[in-house]
This record gives C-alpha cells, sequence and structure tokens, in this order.
C-alpha cells in the first residue's frame, strides 16, 4: 500500500502551456458569468456567443501549439503532479498525450459548432431555443410574463462552456478521481441544459429530471467502483493501477473485478450503451434541440476518450476480467440501437435511438485493444459528430407554427418543398448509415477493420454483428429519405424557417466535413493515428 | 486519542438528560387546561392550511438559498483541513485556495448582481 | 471487547436501524429524519475509527446539506405529508426492492469481509490525520480540487439560472 501523502508538503509541478487549452476555456466560461453578472441585458447575447466561440477557437490553437510543439520544450507526457522524492513514486493528475489532445481539439472544433446552433434567434426577432423561467410550472402565469418580457437565458453559453472544460479534462485525467470530477463538472451543466427547452416544457423537465437522476446513480456506480479499485492497488493512478494487476496476485484480488465492473458501468451510462441506455431516447427528445446536437456529439467523444484511457491504460493488464462484459455490451448496444430505431415516429428519439446504435459500433473499435483501434475510434468520434450536430441543426429548423415538427409523418414530402435541406439531411442520413463516399463509411471501415484484424474471434463476430446492424439501420434512414423525397407534403405542410448566418455556417461545416471525410479521409486518419499512442 | 471525546460525550448526555427532564416536570407538575385555540398549531391566530399558499408550493427562491448555503458550506469544509495544516503548507497552497475562494465568488457575484439575493 | 468496540456497535447499529427505518417508513418528512439520525450515526462511527475530518465532513455535508437539501426539495414540491395510498409503493415492489437490496449486501458482505476480517489498523495512532490529509488535498489533489470549485460554481450557476422566475429589477444591470 501506497502511503496517501508524503513526510513533507510537495507541491504539484504544473505545466502550464500543456494545460493552457483547458485553462482558457475555463477562464472564457468564468468571464461569460462576469458578463452575465455586469453587462447590460441586451448586449448579453452577443457578448456570450463571440466569448465563446472565440474563447473556443484560441484553446483549438493552443492545442495545436502544445501538440505541434514548434519550439521542442517537450509538452506532452504526464503533469499536475510530482514524483515523491524517497518513494520515486509518481503522482500525475493529467496525462497531455495524443489521445487527449485528439479528443480536446475535436471537442472544442464541434463545441463551436455546437454554440453557433445554440446562438439560434431567427433574426433576433423570434425566441431563442431556450425557455426563459425553467423552473415555472409548464403553462402558468409566470412562464408567460417571463415570454412576454422578452427575457433570455443567456446563462446556456457559459454553462455549455463548462460543459466543454469538463469533456476536455475528462480523457485526459490520469487517475480515477480526477476522472470522476471531470465526469461532473461535463455532467451538472448538461441536467441543467436539457430541462431548458422553449417549447414542450414537460418533456424538457421530464429529460432533465430523469438525466439527472440516472446520472447521479450512475456516478454513484463509478464512485463506488472507485472506492473498490482503490481497495485493489492501494492507489488510484492508472499507471499504479496497472502495475497492481500486473504484478499480483495481492490479497484484495477479489475487489478487481466488481472494481472495474461498476467503473466501466459508470462510464458505459455517458455513451449510452445498453443496457445503461434508457435515459437516451428521453432526454434526446426532451432536451432543446442544439443542446441535443452537442451532447450527442461532444459527450460521446468525451466518454469514449475516457474509456479508451481506461481499457488501454489503467485497466490493460486486467484485460481478462472485464472484456466479455463490455463484448456482451457492445453487441446488445448495437442490436438494441439499430432494432428499436426501426419502431421509432419521432425524429429525435429515431436519432437516438442512432447515437446508440454508434456507441456500439464504437466499441467495437475500442475492443481491437491495438493502437489501429485507437485511431479508428479518434476517426469515427470526429465524424459522428459533425454529421450529428449538422442533423440536429437540421431538424431544429424544420417547424410548423413556430415549434419545431420532429413527428415523422411531417416530414413528408419537405424534398420537394425544400430540395437543399432535405438534400442536406438525407447525406446526413447516407452518412449515418455508412455509405460510401460518407465519412460513416470510412469510420465503420476502420472500427471493423481493426476488430477483425487484432480482435480475433472475438473480434470478428463483433463485425460481423455490426455489419448486419448497419444494415438493419440503412433501412431506417432510407424510409427517412423516401419519406421526404418520395411521398407527398401533407395539407398543413411544415416549413423550414431561414436560419441565422450562424446556424447555416454550423449545418454547412457539419455537412462538408461528413462529405471531405468520405472522399478524403486519409488526412485525418494519419492525424488520428499518429495520435493513438497512450502516454503512462 | 480518544480522551478529548469524554467531555464532549459528557455535556452530550448532560444536554438530553436535561432536555428529557424538563418535559417529564412539565408532564407531571404542570397544569393541564386545554382549549381550542391553544390546540392549533404554533397558537399564532392563523389557520394551519394543508399546503403551502399559491398552488401549494413553497416559493422556488427557497431553494436558492438552499443551494447557496450548500455550496459555502462545502467550501468550508476545504477551509478547516487546510487552517489546521495552514503552517506547513506553502505558499503554493495558499495561492491553491485563493483561486477556490475566488471561482466561487465569481458565481456569488453573478447572483448577487442579477438580484438572486433581495428578497423582492 | 474494548470501550471502543462497544461505542463502535452501538453507533453503528443506530446508524443501520435509521437507515431501515428511513427508507420502510411511508411518512416521506420522517424518512428525512430518519435519514438525518443515520447519517450522523455515521459520523459518530468516523470519529469511533479516528477519522475527525471525516466525521467532521460527513456532519457538515451529509447531515447540514443534503438533509437540508432533501427537506427543500420536499417543502418545493407538492409532495404530500402524510403518506398516500394511491402513490404509495405496491407490495410486490416493496419485496422486490428487499430482495434486491438483500443481495447487494449480501454479495458486498461476501465480498469484503472475508477480504478485510483479518486487517488490523491501530486506531489509536492513525495513520492519517488532519494534517496529512490537508498535505495531500493541496499537494497531490491540486487538479481535482481546484476543479471542484468550478463544479460548485456550476451548480450554484445552474440553480439561479433554472429558479430566477421574474425579471425582478433586471434593470439594475443594465
Amino acid at each position: 500500500m501506497t502511503a496517501v501523502a508524503p513526510a513533507a508538503f510537495q507541491q504539484s509541478n504544473v505545466d502550464y502551456v500543456a494545460i493552457l487549452p483547458m485553462l482558457i476555456v475555463a477562464s472564457a466560461a468564468l468571464v461569460g458569468v462576469l458578463v452575465e453578472a455586469f453587462a447590460p441585458r441586451r448586449r448579453r447575447h452577443v457578448i456570450q456567443v463571440s466569448l465563446a466561440v472565440v474563447g473556443l477557437l484560441a484553446a483549438f490553437a493552443a492545442v495545436v501549439w502544445v501538440a505541434v510543439d514548434p519550439n521542442k520544450v517537450g509538452h506532452k507526457g504526464l503533469t499536475m503532479g510530482f514524483t515523491d522524492g524517497t518513494t520515486n513514486h509518481s503522482v500525475f493528475a493529467l496525462a497531455i498525450d495524443g489521445p487527449a489532445l485528439f479528443m480536446q481539439g475535436s471537442i472544442v472544433l464541434m463545441g463551436v459548432l455546437g454554440i453557433l446552433t445554440m446562438a439560434e434567434r431567427f433574426g433576433g426577432v423570434g425566441p431563442d431555443a431556450f425557455t426563459p423561467s425553467g423552473a415555472s410550472t409548464p403553462g402558468s402565469a409566470s412562464e408567460s410574463a417571463a415570454a412576454r418580457a422578452g427575457a433570455l437565458t443567456s446563462e446556456v453559453f457559459p454553462l455549455t462552456m463548462f460543459a466543454i472544460f469538463g469533456m476536455m479534462i475528462f480523457p485526459t485525467t490520469n487517475d480515477l478521481i480526477g476522472m470522476f470530477v471531470a465526469l461532473e463538472v461535463l455532467s451538472l451543466p448538461l441536467y441543467i441544459l436539457s430541462g431548458l427547452a422553449r417549447r414542450r416544457r414537460l418533456l424538457s423537465q421530464e429529460a432533465s429530471l430523469k438525466y439527472f437522476l440516472l446520472g447521479a446513480f450512475s456516478s454513484a456506480f463509478f464512485l463506488f467502483g472507485t472506492a473498490l479499485l482503490y481497495g485493489y492497488a492501494g492507489s488510484v493512478y492508472f499507471g499504479d493501477l496497472s502495475k497492481a494487476v500486473a504484478t499480483g496476485p495481492l490479497a484484495m484480488n477479489g475487489l478487481l473485478l466488481p472494481g472495474a465492473f461498476l467503473v466501466f458501468v459508470g462510464l458505459l451510462f455517458k455513451v449510452g450503451a445498453v443496457p445503461f441506455h434508457a435515459w437516451t431516447p428521453d432526454v434526446y427528445q426532451g432536451a432543446p434541440t442544439p443542446v441535443t446536437g452537442f451532447m450527442a456529439a461532444c459527450t460521446k467523444a468525451a466518454a469514449f476518450g475516457a474509456i479508451l484511457r481506461l481499457a488501454y491504460v489503467g485497466l490493460d493488464t486486467a484485460r481478462w476480467e472485464w472484456t466479455n462484459a463490455v463484448v456482451i455490451v457492445a453487441i446488445l448496444t448495437m442490436v438494441v440501437g439499430s432494432v428499436l430505431s426501426v419502431t421509432q415516429t419521432d425524429m429525435k428519439r429515431l436519432l437516438a435511438y442512432s447515437s446508440i446504435a454508434h456507441a456500439g459500433f464504437i466499441l467495437v473499435g475500442v475492443l481491437a485493444f491495438d493502437r489501429k483501434g485507437v485511431g479508428a475510434v479518434l476517426f469515427y468520434l470526429v465524424a459522428y459528430g459533425f454529421s450529428t450536430i449538422a442533423a440536429f441543426g437540421i431538424v431544429s429548423l424544420v417547424r410548423q407554427n413556430g415549434g419545431e415538427a420532429t413527428h415523422l409523418s411531417q416530414w413528408a414530402g419537405l424534398g420537394k418543398r425544400y430540395p437543399l435541406t432535405a438534400g442536406a439531411f438525407a447525406f446526413l442520413m447516407l452518412a449515418f448509415a455508412g455509405i460510401p463516399l460518407t465519412s460513416g463509411f470510412v469510420s465503420k471501415f476502420g472500427v471493423f477493420s481493426a476488430a477483425i484484424g487484432t480482435g480475433g474471434a472475438t473480434g470478428t463476430t463483433l463485425a460481423v454483428i455490426g455489419v448486419v446492424c448497419s444494415a438493419i439501420t440503412v433501412f431506417v434512414y432510407a424510409r427517412v429519405i423516401v419519406l421526404m423525397f418520395f411521398s407527398d407534403a401533407p395539407d398543413d405542410a411544415v416549413e423550414v424557417v431561414t436560419p441565422s448566418m450562424a446556424t447555416t455556417f454550423s449545418i454547412a461545416i457539419g455537412t462538408l466535413i461528413t462529405l471531405a471525410l468520405g472522399v478524403l479521409p486519409s488526412s485525418l486518419l494519419d492525424l488520428a493515428d499518429r495520435a493513438s499512442q497512450f502516454v503512462r | 486519542m480518544s480522551e478529548p471525546y469524554v467531555p464532549i460525550l459528557f455535556m452530550l448526555g448532560l444536554g438530553f438528560a436535561f432536555a428529557a427532564l424538563s418535559v417529564f416536570t412539565s408532564l407531571v407538575v404542570g397544569p393541564k387546561r386545554y382549549n381550542r385555540a391553544k390546540l392549533e398549531a404554533y397558537e399564532c391566530g392563523i389557520q394551519p392550511s394543508p399546503q403551502a399558499a399559491g398552488g401549494g408550493r413553497i416559493p422556488i427562491k427557497y431553494y436558492l438559498t438552499a443551494m447557496l448555503f450548500i455550496v459555502f458550506d462545502i467550501e468550508s469544509v476545504f477551509l478547516y483541513p487546510f487552517a489546521v495544516a495552514f503552517n506547513k503548507l506553502g505558499l503554493f497552497a495558499l495561492v491553491e485556495m485563493v483561486l477556490f475562494i475566488l471561482t466561487v465568488f465569481v458565481a456569488y457575484a453573478y447572483v448577487w448582481r442579477r438580484g438572486g439575493l433581495d428578497w423582492d | 471487547m474494548t470501550t471502543r468496540d462497544l461505542v463502535f456497535v452501538v453507533v453503528g447499529t443506530i446508524t443501520a436501524v435509521s437507515a431501515l427505518l428511513a427508507v420502510t417508513t411511508r411518512h416521506v418528512v420522517h424518512a428525512a429524519l430518519w435519514l438525518l439520525v443515520s447519517l450522523g450515526s455515521l459520523a459518530g462511527c468516523y470519529l469511533v475509527l479516528g477519522q475527525e475530518l471525516v466525521g467532521l465532513v460527513q456532519l457538515l455535508v451529509y447531515v447540514g446539506a443534503i438533509v437540508v437539501l432533501v427537506l427543500f426539495a420536499l417543502m418545493l414540491t407538492r409532495a404530500p405529508i402524510g403518506p398516500q395510498s394511491e402513490i404509495s409503493t405496491p407490495a410486490w415492489q416493496r419485496a422486490l426492492a428487499v430482495v434486491l437490496g438483500g443481495a447487494t449486501s449480501a454479495l458486498l458482505a461476501a465480498l469484503l469481509l472475508p477480504l478485510l476480517a483479518s486487517a488490523q489498523v491501530d486506531l489509536d495512532r492513525p495513520e492519517t490525520g488532519t494534517t496529512q490529509i490537508a498535505q495531500a488535498v493541496f499537494g497531490t489533489w491540486v487538479w481535482p480540487f481546484e476543479l471542484l470549485s468550478v463544479l460548485l460554481l456550476v451548480a450554484l450557476i445552474g440553480a439561479f439560472a433554472v429558479s430566477r422566475l421574474v425579471l425582478h429589477r433586471e434593470g439594475e444591470a443594465a
């Protein structure tokens, strides 16, 4: 057992440049809170949006700086800790390595698109996607009074920035305690954001409550698993954990399996893997649509980053203990996600089940246990993230009587009246299905070939099941496309409202990246491949 | 190790005994003259209602009060070990603590400026 | 059996019994108050085991803050005060809860008891006191510690952003 504390106080060594991307995002969020406190009400929205976008872009530049390291300082490696002089035992809270930087960079960029879709106000005359009074009873007098007064909840921008801050830390932490706090920092703003939809308040409040309760439950699982793993290894650092398993058998061997299992439950909940997926359809449907897109893309990326680190750095030596359980979860996730998406009649729920199926496909890549698998997962997360933000961005534009029209039947004939929007959506659907010349094909090909290459018989089985499930989902997406282009519009047809520059930009970028990664994937594939080495 | 707790336990016992004794004595020696007003809750003259006014819900403002209490309660949890070990901690720890408090006070400033502390 | 063992058994029994009462009572306010007793005596358990700081944190955070939050939650919702037959848990759910809770406890006991039954700790000279914990928090655990301040900030902002009902004196900020 390692001692809890060194004999004398020893302060942490911090490479401030290496953590600069996270510091920038946190400072931008803090300034955002101060803007909420001190800026005049009319200017807040503009200030918040530009502050968030500038902060995220600066953070991206910092990520690139740390990764490229033009001065050859060597920022990569462990930081935020020290090596004990007497025992020569290292305790470092953060691991700045390829996967971490890749995840940070992509989360920040997807965050920019997310913020831009959240900023939509339809020319400044229409209301935005967020309710001004989250706690009022739906339909009450105080709710309509707040709406009439033109109140805005511009706190959503700092809250989103804090969520992004947590998401950047999540795949970067080098110990279970830091991972837990990062999990909370990223989850708490999301619980609040998903309860703030302007329309269909009850649905939104239900989504928020459900997400919060189940999320708190899964956090408890994670924490309990952490305690058991600490009991096993006497340390919560991933390096020590891996070493303890390798040098075992220890007296506490019985704690390893339940500990690993509970920690995985906590993380698999966040990606919406079956059987921990129950929240996904309800929350995706109830949350404000721009928030759903942001959540689907960025939370998934961050959580898979954390799963990768746990599976490849912390519990890699204990792989035989937990692999079978995760394989079953992966199979269930793919099958349940794709089969249930067939029966959906609501566009947001359909995309939710699609995201569950995608989580299963990504898990297949995680289970390849190889650098190639890591690279494929990183690529998949970026490709899926940009497509899904664009898809939810389009969903938020299809409206009827001012509210979003999310029922599938309302989308009938959309392609004949709005060919451009429907065309972009159809293209994104093809990408989700994994049709060649879209990013979806390249990413699915990547994870499945990695699984076949190094996953052994299990990997091959998983890949076969994955391909079958993809085929099932093709049917779902094809049905949406047929509905949009080959059926007649009902009399009370929906309209596609004209969005602001920001939303247009983010939908266009998301769609273009989906196309670009499908046609010319090699540069990002190379980058993901080079970034796939973990530091210990 | 456990000696400092003996006086505390003694005080605790004394407190309980005093309370129990007072209640018991008033039961035994106090006069018992009941009327309707005395049986009402609080004896304040206002009719108790099963639910709070205005839809049976206490104003949501109280939630903010609870959250303010909890946030600063948790902050004080960290201040205690910091204060106990202050002499052994370096300047770095002081900076950490100041940063911690400043961060929480940003939220406090926000709540204050937006009227969260006014009780209309 | 030393005095310490005896005190621990007493405090531990109070903790366990009041926890059971908290989940079985049909009065929701009673449940909150039994929770208070349970969490408070758990702090006593920590004290008996020689961990003053943990006991203090338990008192401050759980007895002080969490129970306050539970009571506020009861007041803020339209929760009925007395037991209500139409919303009380059906018998089969209670039975299922007993089975599940019992199974989890049995599993944990089967796992932890054989592992830790023979462990020896000198409670009169505990390895870690408040000073050591402070050194660990401010030395090793700087990063999670500073993250916690962000978490508290987010909690407060989220609470205010959600609960703000009207634009009272919004003009002040202008």
